[in-house]
């Protein structure tokens, strides 16, 4: 502080680069807003400067998935028979058997506590009557997952042998990573037409990226002395790769097993919205469209209780395992035989059963009697936050503000009073030695005034530009301008900014919230005794199932989505902010101590700027998050890029769908490389 | 140890340059300083190449344990790896066993590995999916040798390094000494005739490191591999080494035997090693021995594999030149007593 003040005249002639940044930014934005009135195109590109992008890209889809179509309709033949035969299995085998399946190998996984998952998760699905949609969905994934492990293992290994394709597929996996899942249902569709084997490819496809990811990593890890010992021992490569190099990197890869398990699930149950066929994601859909929200939630269930038993037992394969007794599990299999042969006659079918019917009926009338009794304060909970929150960062203040919800009109005069309040506080920040931070203040007053919906295009562009400047020099401005530019261009910019702005209130109130739960993890551990299950069990959640719980309470609408991408995103954040705080090296901290400095110094000057680059990871995950949550939450009443997606999907219009898509792509993009540069820039600066 | 037959390995102005195009950018700074290594080096340097080793020359005789030592970063432990063809050697020439193994076919140099070499890691560098007896039976695996033959095989490897009862253990389930006594009969499953040490005990506490030191002396003994062997401590270097090469920078600055290194350092960066060594327990009274006939009446009985130290206690009390003899007990030569205190002298720059 004292080095600051002393030397403030120096500081105010010699802007720092993100003074530089801001400062441009900041003229640029004035002057948009002063030629507001004169050239409206400054605000708004006007639709005779767009290009027919989209129609372009349609064109040129249709014609190219027309022209592999016969291929793809060949394989997706051959697809069929694998799974008519995964269907079969599931489908006709005696519930006690599966039953006895799930429990055997859980208890070889992972000893009495997987053996008890299994047999109790098996038992609900069974017991909730949706046994049948559950079997249809795993039969989806029992196909889908080993296509998605032979292909995403083969990529991986190839990109490991070969430095060249390496990068190629390191940067298609990250795009991958980035594009919305509706966005590869559109032209699957127009591949296969309706029916589960678009779910089967898509889930193939969505999962495969994991599990290439992992196996590369995992390689890559390989220690440099376990690898050279296998050349010196006269291994050929084939030898080293499938003797050594493979085992050694087990752990890792079963990570990726893990997570292309998670994402097949996850992503079968949302194909469900083109190809409903009878399975459980289907049954949600149905009944969320119905509005029976109990038999919607323990369809939910049964979909959280198959993440979850999936999860943990594939789990615990990345994990150093004890061998147990294989007894046991003979024994299980040989009770559930018995019992099938024993009480043949007398097994009920699972799709009448209806053990769980009036829990989901108790449900609808609870949740009915806890929307009457609470509804004023849940409306008013839900409008308060729209009408003074999001509204307001959607179209601006000076729209936003109506007699009708804040009890006065918005007056120009207001406008001048509020950017002269703006001015006053930025000139006091910037008197105190930070440059910068004066001219954000200023910046982010000029966004709530106008509204990020609103935002003039030159505006956003040089504000990006200056950030991604910032954060990764020349060459990441040049490409976020660049890739933003195109979404301009192509007439997506208004449904991007509209994106943007609800994703952007998300990620920030995650943001805040989960950086201050993180804390209070960090610093008082029964608080992470109880978030820990909590972050588990949404990281297991598949996205579909968010939407329920919001929907049950606060209806269609912004809010809502708004609601579920928040409890979808929030998570890395928390788990990051924690995990940074908490892995402090221990050595500092004692040097911190023994300087004398109290708790809550330690934690301002230590701790936090050592977690910083952690914490910026958390922020940029939370993004990626936001942004895959933001599609999804196109069903229940969202705008923007993700409402696109949805309605392509609906007419299957590639061009529009695949347009949309990248969009929400570049977005993402855009807004992880520009993050990473900042948690880069902070790594270096820490000497890590 | 004075074999005179062809050299195991030979290195012939030998470098290793990182960077992108390394070859042709070693070509241009060798023609542009004519084929002057420092002025090569310098010049690659400016252009933004590392010269991790530069123009290197020795040989490494049959039996013999020749030690290469450095400090960290002076490129031994590339220089190994370019011996043992881990990396490809920008420029030069190795020849192992009378054979150029720079741009060797990759089968001809896998058959080498099978058949000849053998190395040893400072991290271990154990498979740790396999038990100890399949880490140590792997390379006769990869050659395709029978479980049997190979299992039996392995035994006496694992028993030669005093690991008998732990064949069916894990790495992880090891202490570090005897993971690296897994490395170390792992290195020898194929009975190869070259073995390269890369730091071998650097990993270890000071009393397991001496034992292994000791072991490793005892099974060197039996065995008399041709040996590489990499170091960053001058007393490891001194106690095993016949010859040590010193590193600097990718420069061999000198190559001598340990009483060599102790008593004739070349510069100071070699003296600073060697200053805070014992000279009297590594340099011999051959060395200080004087080719003259003169000398007084006293006979202590000194030898010329005698250490300084031990001379020294012998003519404690004496002033005069004494006779030296050789191991047959003749007469070779004459010690001044004053050489002996002025040899030990410790530098005080």
């Amino acid at each position: 502080m004292t080095a600051v003040s002393d030397i403030p005249s120096n500081s105010a002639i010699q802007l720092t680069v993100g003074a530089k940044a801001a400062l441009i930014t900041v003229v640029v934005g004035a002057i948009c807003l002063a030629l507001e009135g004169v050239a409206p195109w400054l605000v708004k590109w006007p639709t005779a400067w767009e290009l027919p992008a989209t129609q372009w890209v349609g064109a040129f889809l249709d014609w190219f998935l027309n022209s592999i179509k016969p291929a793809m309709r060949l394989f997706s033949d051959l697809m069929a028979y694998p799974m008519n035969g995964a269907n079969f299995v599931l489908g006709n085998t005696p519930w006690p058997i599966l039953i006895g399946l799930v429990t055997a190998l859980g208890w070889y996984l992972g000893g009495l506590p997987m053996a008890a998952l299994g047999f109790f998760g098996l038992c609900f699905v069974f017991a909730s009557g949706y046994w049948a949609e559950s079997m249809n969905t795993l039969a989806l994934v029992a196909v889908s997952v080993p296509v998605a492990l032979i292909v995403g293992g083969a990529i991986g290994i190839l990109a490991n042998e070969v430095p060249r394709v390496r990068s190629f597929v390191q940067a298609v996996l990250d795009v991958m990573q980035t594009v919305p899942t509706f966005a590869y249902l559109t032209p699957l569709l127009l591949l296969f037409g309706f029916g589960p084997v678009v779910g089967l490819i898509a889930s193939a496809i969505y999962a495969a990226p994991p599990m290439a990811r992992n196996v590369m990593l995992g390689l890559e890890r390989v220690e440099p002395e376990i690898k050279e010992a296998a050349i010196m021992s006269g291994g050929t490569r084939f030898q080293q790769l499938f003797q050594v190099e493979i085992p050694a990197a087990a752990t890792q890869i079963m990570v990726g097993v893990n997570q292309c398990l998670m994402a097949a699930l996850s992503m079968v149950i949302i194909a469900a919205v083109i190809g409903g066929f009878n399975d459980i994601g289907w049954e949600v859909l149905l009944t969320m469209r119905k509005a029976q929200f109990g038999e919607s939630l323990m369809a939910g269930l049964v979909i959280v209780v198959f993440a979850v038993v999936i999860d943990r037992m594939s789990g615990t394969l990345a994990t150093e395992r004890k061998r147990y007794d294989q007894r046991v599990v003979w024994a299980v299999l040989g009770f559930a035989v018995l019992f099938t042969v024993a009480f043949w006659a007398w097994l009920p079918n699972p799709s009448e059963l209806t053990l769980l019917d009036p829990m989901a009926e108790a449900v609808d009338s609870g949740l009915t009697a806890f929307t009457q009794a609470n509804g004023p304060w849940l409306d008013a909970l839900k409008n308060n936050s729209l009408f003074y929150v999001l509204l307001p960062l959607r179209i601006g203040l000076d729209q936003a503000v109506l007699p009708f919800t804040w009890g006065f009109q918005w007056t120009t005069g207001m406008s001048f009073g509020l950017f002269a309040v703006g001015a006053v506080i930025a000139a006091l920040i910037a008197w105190r030695g930070h440059m910068t931070g004066g001219l954000v203040v200023l910046i982010l007053i000029g966004m709530l005034e106008t509204g990020i919906a609103n935002l003039p295009w030159p505006f956003v562009l040089t504000g990006a530009a200056a950030l991604s400047y910032v954060a990764g020099g020349w060459r990441l401005a040049a490409l976020s301008v660049g890739l933003l530019c195109t979404i301009l261009v192509s007439g997506l910019w208004e449904r991007a900014l509209l994106s943007l702005y609800l994703s952007g209130a998300a990620v920030f109130s995650c943001a805040v919230a989960g950086a201050l739960i993180g804390l209070a993890s960090a610093v008082w551990s029964p608080v992470w005794k109880i978030v820990r299950p909590i972050c588990d069990m949404l990281q297991t959640i598949p996205l579909f199932v968010f939407l329920i719980p919001v929907l049950m309470v606060f209806q269609i609408g912004e809010f809502s989505a708004f609601l579920a991408i928040c409890a979808y995103a929030i998570v890395p954040m928390i788990r990051y902010t924690r995990h940074g705080l908490v892995n402090t090296p221990e050595e500092m901290m004692e040097a911190a101590i023994s300087s004398g400095a109290t708790e809550w110094q330690i934690m301002r000057d230590i701790r936090a700027p050592y977690a910083a680059p952690t914490i910026l990871l958390g922020l940029n995950q939370t993004i990626l998050y936001a942004f895959a949550m933001l599609v999804i939450a196109a069903l229940i009443g969202t705008t923007g890029l993700g409402q696109s997606i949805y309605l392509a999907l609906g007419q299957a219009d590639v061009g529009l769908g695949i347009s949309a898509g990248a969009a929400m792509a570049i977005l993402a993009l855009v807004a992880d490389r520009i993050v990473q540069g900042f948690a880069e820039e902070r790594r270096k600066a820490l000497g890590l | 140890m004075t074999d005179a037959n062809t050299p195991a390995i030979t290195c012939q102005n030998l470098w290793q340059v990182f960077g992108q195009g390394a070859d042709k950018a070693l070509t241009d700074a060798l023609s542009r300083s004519g084929n002057d290594a420092d002025k090569a080096a310098a010049d690659l340097r400016e252009h933004g190449f590392i010269p991790a080793v530069q123009d290197a020359n020795f040989e490494v005789k049959e039996g013999e344990l020749f030690v290469i030592m450095g400090l960290s970063g002076s490129g031994k432990s590339t220089l190994i790896r370019c011996i043992s063809q881990l990396l490809p050697g920008t420029g030069g020439e190795i020849r192992v066993d009378g054979e150029n193994v720079i741009g060797a076919s990759k089968k001809a140099l896998t058959e080498l590995r099978r058949k000849k070499l053998g190395m040893v890691f400072q991290h271990f560098g154990l498979f740790p999916h396999m038990t100890v007896a399949d880490n140590v039976a792997y390379p006769l695996r990869v050659s395709g040798v029978g479980k049997k033959e190979r299992m039996a095989r392995a035994q006496e490897v694992i028993t030669l390094v005093g690991l008998e009862g732990r064949e069916d253990s894990y790495p992880r389930q090891l202490s570090g000494g005897q993971r690296q006594r897994v490395g170390i009969a792992r290195s020898l499953a194929v009975n190869p005739d070259i073995w390269f040490l890369d730091e071998p005990f650097s990993a270890l506490d000071p009393l397991i490191r001496r034992q292994l030191q000791d072991e490793f002396l005892r099974i060197q003994a039996t065995l008399k591999k041709s040996i590489v062997f990499i170091t960053h401590d001058i007393q490891e270097a001194l106690k095993l080494a016949d010859r040590i090469a010193i590193m600097r920078d990718g420069k061999i600055v000198q190559i001598g035997t340990p009483t060599d290194i102790v008593l004739r350092p070349v510069d100071d960066y070699v003296r600073e090693f060697s200053k805070d060594v014992a000279k009297g327990q590594h340099a011999k009274v051959a060395s200080v021995m004087r080719d003259e006939s003169e000398r007084g009446p006293d006979d202590p009985g000194l030898t010329t594999s005698m250490t300084l130290d031990a001379a020294l206690a012998h003519c404690m009390e004496l002033y005069e030149p004494v006779p030296v003899r050789d191991e047959n007990g003749d007469i070779v030569g004459t010690v001044h007593p004053s050489d002996l205190a002025a040899a030990l002298q410790v530098d005080e720059t």
